[in-house]
């Protein structure tokens, strides 16, 4: 880099907005002037320290610019030089200036180091580094605390004051700058010039001192950063200057630099606006603005329309391309607190905080992506203070979605606000399922995340409070939407206490709420989704509640197993968790039937998890791409909603087992037999081929090894095997009253028992006696002769009951092979018929359709037509034979035929 | 014979009476003979009861019973002037509305036994021209049939009724109501054969008007309920009864969504129908269905019998049966035929059980004395209904039913099957007639 550049540079920056290196040249003003004009005139001989100050300076001014973008290594490199060029350096400061060293370097060293530890600090900012850069980070880190060690009392001294002393120098080197810029036979347009600077910058200084709004200005999130931009807009209109040096005309210089830079600073379009009113406000200010510029003009001039133009900036900013969400979000805050510091109305804080709501959503980019806890606790805060504003102030401050921005009336009240309490709570609630998502479930994070849960259900409840009060229906219903989905899976003891009578019958309990709340939906909603999410709710309250009949009922009526099917994915995930909760339901209340065909369509894929959204499975051979996992992920529910899914499986195997054990006894020789659950069968088939079954340890081989024992009727060992310490802390305990569950169980295992008993061993016996079954199975003697009487009914036991004696005469004989070969013959020609028919329904159909096709198109199907009819003939002829000749011919053969003709028309 | 246990488990009687409840679902004019049955019956007290007529008579313009009421609750004998007022009132009305249909009814008058009446197009055609006939004298008709409803003369009420249905199209807006009253009227005149016309009537354009779900369940409601006075009196209603509420998907829907309290009636209804027997399995499904919001003995009573096997509970449960009975107004009539029917399910449930049965045992589970069981028996084998032997040394009924055997299975279930053969034959044969047709057509083009 040239000295003409470099000197240059320095010249400029005085005169332009660099504040930074100006202590240094405070002394040298004269000969920096000099410098300034040698580029129209001639070369200057600089002394030593100048030469150095230069160096020094320019290193600085690189570093500042790799900050900006935050080039570690390239901030690395320029560091080493800086230390280099010092060291150089150091004879002729301590010469010249008795070995203080000099502010700037100071400065310097000590914004290095804030940069460093911010950057350090910023985790998330850190991750997304290169590699590279995070290793000179590192390093430099490392160097520069090393370095600083040296120059620490000077650091601290300049850390206690170092705006004190740059507003003095920025003072002293506007005069200088102005006296310099006479010097240069300029005079007229560049002192307007400088004049317009200052202006612009004046109020800087005092702006970055008590962090205000000013920074929105430059859109960068620190002092730092604000003054390093400064830094290159200098650096770079300096360089335009440079190349387009133009000696004759420095005042359009001058303008073209002011453009230039305006487009560069990171504002875009509203820069120049923000600028203007900058200007606006120095003009008033500008007599005191030694003092305390900002403070004084804030306090004199901030009404409504102020900071209500102030707003309309920062959210006209919103959803640009380079606008710092996170700096706008603070804006906001501080805005906030001017507004309420003035004690402006309400309505215009309400407005501010709805603004920092939409701005904390605005903030993550990615939908994926939970909000970091910091903004979610600003989040909650926002949103409870701008409902306590909503609530407290009934009449007088409406939100709503409907009222336009001309129509907003933010000043005097009834006071009018654009915007939706709905959305923002919605939004809320969706950003709460995402935290939880993001957290492991087992840590205490997830419990801390948990805790609020309380907070976002008042939320919720306060929402549904003001929309009950200006909202219409169909909003009061996406409310109550909401308030249901966060009561649906908790269980409320009060409601099985309220039934059996423990409480009075006036308590509420959640079950009532329940129930107001989506009769309203009922009645009221006009999108179907709401409705059919509020009944699957609803069912699945009753059903934790153990109210089964209204649950099924509701079920039954509401169709809609129906049409689940074409609903969207998070319904149909709490359909099945819906079906699921039934089930268990249904098995509480000793439905065992019902429980399993509640459950049948979960388990028998054999993947529930994934059904109820619950965890993903393993992938299996790039099942699923990126974007489909990233999908599946999203609609995972969070771990507190989950249902037990070892209870789940559990429950369905039991019951599987009472209904399918006895179902294999009694049609243990039936050809048409069908298997009631695959699931289960499966269990069952797999524990057989094993060689060696040891005692059982896991669930499943507790159920397996009770339903072999209830095989033989042993219902004392399927009673243990089901009902025993293990399966209590596993499985069973995990009911509310599972003691009530157990008994239910024992006793559907003792009846299911005996029954299988009398499947199986019925052979055996010519009559057996009720009294000693009553004994065996330790049931009364009532039930044994219910249970008996329903089989001989059903037809399924060939045995009738002998009253005197009370003894079952069995009157099962065993048919003969003649004759059990005819039933089983007698069997397939009912089948045979039974194919003939549906065969014959499925060609009527084609019949039709063919004959329509001959008649439209004649020439192109006539041929065919021919043909079908040539094949239909033989057909019919075929068969026509058959049937004469059935009692002649061997059945066999006949059926064989029968069924080529079958395949041929197929 | 009353044993001491079952004098304790007599039911209080109002605990399952329903008249509460199906009055909600009944017009004012039609709870009156309910409300008396009960003042009869004596199961509440009767002072109130007669208030509570009174109450409900006051609503009406029938003022002659509303001074029966009160002679009867011994309010004294004179009458307020205010009610002598009311009848002189009403006498006027009804005269200032008679005078307004008078022509219109002399013309019906004159037409009645001419053709015409036998197609109310050409009947109103030749009122229309003949005798200046508007649309507004039907509804002074109407009116004035709405008026002697109101006033308690339900025959003259049927008679304009009559004649509105026939000049009414049906999408006039009081043709629903002019159903309703005739009905209404009808029933109360104790006309149960045209009752159950209108009955039929007003279901069918229910069911075919498009009301929204909700009126359209809350109509079927009411005729539900209007319908159980009409079935259970005429001789037919016993299977209607049935076929209407079991078997219509929509009034079994109204049934157990609104008032699952009828079951008490199809439960009635179908145990007394011997010929229904099946019709017996899907009450009983619906009644376990609805068994947590609705159960009253006679369904407790099915449930014992058919779900649980349970003999000793379907016996008491008979006998509770038996009072709610006597205390139903619907179903009083029915009571004898109801334990005799209920007793004979009870035995062929068991017959099917068991194959030896001791007679006093039996007795007691059908609440009879041995001796009247034993006759009961012998009447059922000598009837050929049941096919047993008693045997009086042991006090035995020994079943004679033999173990199905293996050639009878077989038969049984190849007997179906050259029917449906030779019914698949023939629809092949019409197949392939109507086809050689066909292709002998498509011939004819070239």
């Amino acid at each position: 880099m040239s000295r003409f550049f470099a000197g240059g540079s320095d010249s400029e920056s005085d005169s332009s907005e660099e504040e930074v290196p100006q202590p240094t040249f405070g002394k040298i003003s004269t000969t920096y002037a000099f410098s300034d004009d040698e580029e129209d005139v001639k070369r200057v001989v600089r002394s030593a320290k100048e030469k150095r100050y230069e160096e020094l300076s320019n290193i600085i001014k690189n570093i500042r610019n790799s900050k900006k973008i935050k080039d570690m290594s390239s901030i690395l490199t320029s560091f080493e030089d800086l230390v280099r060029a010092y060291t150089k350096a150091l004879r002729v400061i301590t010469k010249e200036e008795n070995g203080i060293t000099p502010r700037f370097y100071i400065r310097c060293l000590a914004e290095l180091e804030d940069f460093i530890n911010e950057v350090w600090e910023d985790r998330d900012g850190r991750k997304n580094l290169s590699k590279n850069n995070l290793k000179s980070l590192g390093t430099l880190r490392q160097k520069v605390r090393k370095y600083i060690k040296d120059f620490e009392v000077e650091m601290k001294k300049f850390r206690e004051a170092p705006d004190a002393e740059s507003e003095e120098e920025v003072q002293k080197a506007e005069s200088e700058s102005e006296s310099e810029d006479e010097d240069v036979k300029k005079p007229a347009p560049a002192v307007k010039a400088v004049s317009f600077k200052k202006e612009e910058k004046a109020p800087k200084p005092a702006k970055a001192d008590d962090d205000s709004d000013s920074s929105v200005d430059w859109g960068s999130s620190d002092d730092s950063e604000t003054e390093s931009s400064e830094d290159e807009n200098v650096y770079t209109s300096i360089r335009e200057k440079f190349l387009k040096k133009q000696p004759t005309d420095k005042e359009d210089k001058y303008d073209k630099d002011d453009k230039k830079k305006e487009k560069k600073v990171k504002e875009k379009t509203h820069k120049k606006k923000e600028d203007d009113d900058e200007e606006g406000w120095e003009t008033v200010t500008k007599g005191s603005l030694v003092e305390k510029p900002k403070m004084f003009a804030k306090d004199a001039e901030i009404d409504e329309t102020l900071v209500l133009n102030k707003l309309l900036e920062i959210m006209s900013a919103r959803g640009k391309n380079r606008t710092d969400r996170k700096m706008s979000i603070e804006l906001l805050y501080e805005l906030k607190h001017i507004a309420e510091l003035h004690k402006m109305n309400v309505a215009i804080i309400a407005k501010i905080l709805y603004s920092i709501i939409t701005a904390i959503f605005d903030y993550n980019p990615k939908i994926s992506e939970p909000m970091k806890i910091e903004f979610w606790d600003k989040l909650l805060k926002a949103q409870q203070d701008l409902l306590a504003i909503l609530l407290s102030q009934k009449e007088s401050v409406t939100l709503a979605y409907g009222i336009t921005e001309d129509q907003e009336q933010l000043e005097t009240a009834p006071f009018f606000i654009r915007g939706c309490a709905l959305a923002i709570v919605e939004k809320l609630d969706d950003e709460f399922i995402k935290l939880l998502k993001e957290c492991d479930p087992h840590s205490n994070d997830y419990v801390e995340r948990l805790k609020d849960e309380v907070n976002v259900t008042k939320i919720i409840d306060s929402v549904s409070e003001y929309i009950e009060r200006v909202g219409n229906s169909n909003e009061i219903c996406r409310v109550y939407l909401r308030k249901i989905e966060h009561l649906y899976y908790k269980f409320d003891p009060t409601v099985l206490n309220k039934k059996y009578g423990k409480l009075p019958n006036t308590t509420r309990t959640s079950v009532d709420d329940m129930q107001k709340l989506c009769n309203f939906i009922y009645t009221n909603d006009e999108t179907d989704r709401i409705r059919t999410r509020a009944i699957l709710v609803h069912i699945y309250h009753h059903a934790l509640h153990d109210n089964w009949f209204q649950a099924r009922d509701l079920v039954l009526m509401s169709h809609l197993q129906d049409n689940i099917d074409s609903a969207d994915p998070p319904t149909k995930i709490l359909y099945n968790r819906m079906m699921a909760n039934l089930g268990l339901c249904a098995f509480r209340q000793g439905n065992i039937k019902d429980a399993h065909r509640c459950l049948v369509e979960l388990m028998v894929t054999a993947k529930p998890k994934e059904l109820l959204a619950q965890g993903l499975l393993p992938q299996r051979q790039h099942e699923r791409s990126v974007e489909q996992e990233k999908v599946e992920k999203q609609r995972q529910m969070p771990f507190h909603m989950h249902i037990n899914l070892e209870l789940l499986e559990c429950v369905y195997l039991v019951s599987a087992m009472l209904l399918e054990i006895p179902y294999i006894a009694a049609h243990e020789f039936d050809a048409r037999r069908r298997m009631i659950s695959k699931t289960f069968y499966q269990q069952l088939r797999s524990s057989e081929r094993q060689s060696l079954v040891g005692p059982p340890e896991s669930m499943r081989e507790h159920v397996v090894a009770a339903a072999k024992a209830m095989r033989c009727g042993n219902w004392q060992a399927c009673a243990n095997f089901i009902i025993n310490k293990k399966m209590n802390t596993k499985v069973w305990d995990l009911f509310y009253e599972a003691d009530g569950v157990r008994e239910m169980l024992s006793k559907f295992i003792k009846e299911e028992s005996l029954r299988t008993y009398l499947f199986t061993y019925s052979n055996v016996y010519s009559s057996i006696s009720i009294p000693s079954l009553a004994e065996m199975f330790e049931l009364p003697k009532s039930k044994v002769h219910c249970l008996i009487s329903k089989m001989i009914i059903n037809e399924e036991l060939m045995a009738s009951l002998d009253d005197p004696t009370e003894t079952v005469e069995m009157h099962r004989s065993e048919p003969s092979r003649l004759q059990a070969l005819s039933m089983q013959f007698t069997d397939k020609v009912t089948n045979l018929v039974d194919v003939n028919e549906k065969i014959f329904d499925m060609k009527q159909g084609n019949f039709f359709q063919r004959g329509n096709m001959g008649n439209r198109d004649r020439a192109f199907n006539r041929n065919q037509n021919n043909q079908n009819n040539n094949w239909g003939q033989q057909r019919r002829d075929n068969r026509r034979e058959n049937r004469g000749n059935r009692q002649n011919r061997n059945n066999q053969q006949q059926q064989q035929q029968q069924k080529e003709s079958i395949i041929e028309e197929e | 014979m009353v044993t001491p246990t079952e004098t304790e488990t007599m039911p209080q009687p109002h605990k399952f009476d329903l008249t509460a409840k199906n009055c909600e679902f009944l017009d004012r004019h039609l709870t009156f003979p309910l409300l008396e049955f009960l003042c009869i019956k004596a199961i509440y007290n009767k002072q109130e009861m007669l208030e509570f007529i009174l109450d409900t008579v006051n609503k009406t313009n029938m003022i002659d019973y509303i001074m029966d009421t009160r002679k009867r609750l011994n309010l004294g004998d004179e009458m307020p002037e205010e009610l002598n007022q009311r009848k002189t009132k009403v006498l006027q009305t009804l005269k200032e509305l008679q005078s307004e249909v008078a022509p219109i009814m002399k013309a019906t008058e004159i037409l009645k036994n001419s053709e015409m009446m036998k197609d109310s197009k050409t009947f109103l055609n030749v009122l229309q021209k003949d005798y200046n006939f508007k649309s507004e004298n039907v509804e002074s008709a109407y009116k004035l049939a709405k008026y002697l409803y109101e006033c308690g003369n339900y025959q003259d009420s049927t008679s304009y009724l009559y004649f509105c249905l026939l000049v009414m199209s049906p999408n006039d807006k009081n043709y629903l109501n002019v159903l309703w009253g005739k009905l209404a009227a009808e029933i109360l005149i104790l006309n149960w054969s045209s009752a159950l016309e209108d009955l039929s009537r007003l279901r069918e354009f229910i069911d075919n008007s498009n009301f929204t779900p909700m009126q359209a369940l809350q109509q079927r409601t009411w005729l539900i309920h209007w319908g159980v006075l009409v079935f259970f009196n005429h001789p037919k209603g016993r299977d209607l009864i049935i076929e209407m509420f079991l078997n219509k998907p929509l009034y079994l829907n109204a049934i157990q969504t609104m008032c699952p309290h009828i079951l008490r009636y199809l439960a009635t209804a179908v145990i007394i129908n011997r010929q229904k027997r099946n019709a017996l399995k899907d009450l009983i499904k619906v009644i376990q269905q609805e068994s947590y919001n609705y159960r009253d003995p006679i369904t407790e009573f099915l449930e014992c019998l058919y779900v649980n096997f349970n003999f000793e509970q379907a016996r008491m449960k008979l006998h509770e049966c038996q009072t709610v009975i006597l205390n139903d107004f619907f179903i009083v009539s029915c009571l004898d035929e109801f334990v005799e029917n209920a007793r004979l399910m009870i035995f062929e449930t068991f017959c099917r059980i068991h194959q030896c049965i001791t007679i006093s045992m039996f007795a007691d589970k059908l609440n009879m004395k041995p001796h009247d069981a034993e006759c009961w028996i012998v009447n059922l084998i000598r009837n050929a209904r049941l096919n047993a032997k008693i045997d009086s040394k042991l006090g035995h009924v020994v079943m004679g039913t033999p173990p199905l055997s293996p050639y009878q299975q077989l038969v049984e279930k190849i007997d179906s099957l050259s029917v449906r053969s030779e019914h698949l034959a023939g629809l092949v044969d019409r197949k392939n007639k109507q086809k050689n047709q066909e292709s002998i057509d498509s011939w004819k083009y070239y």
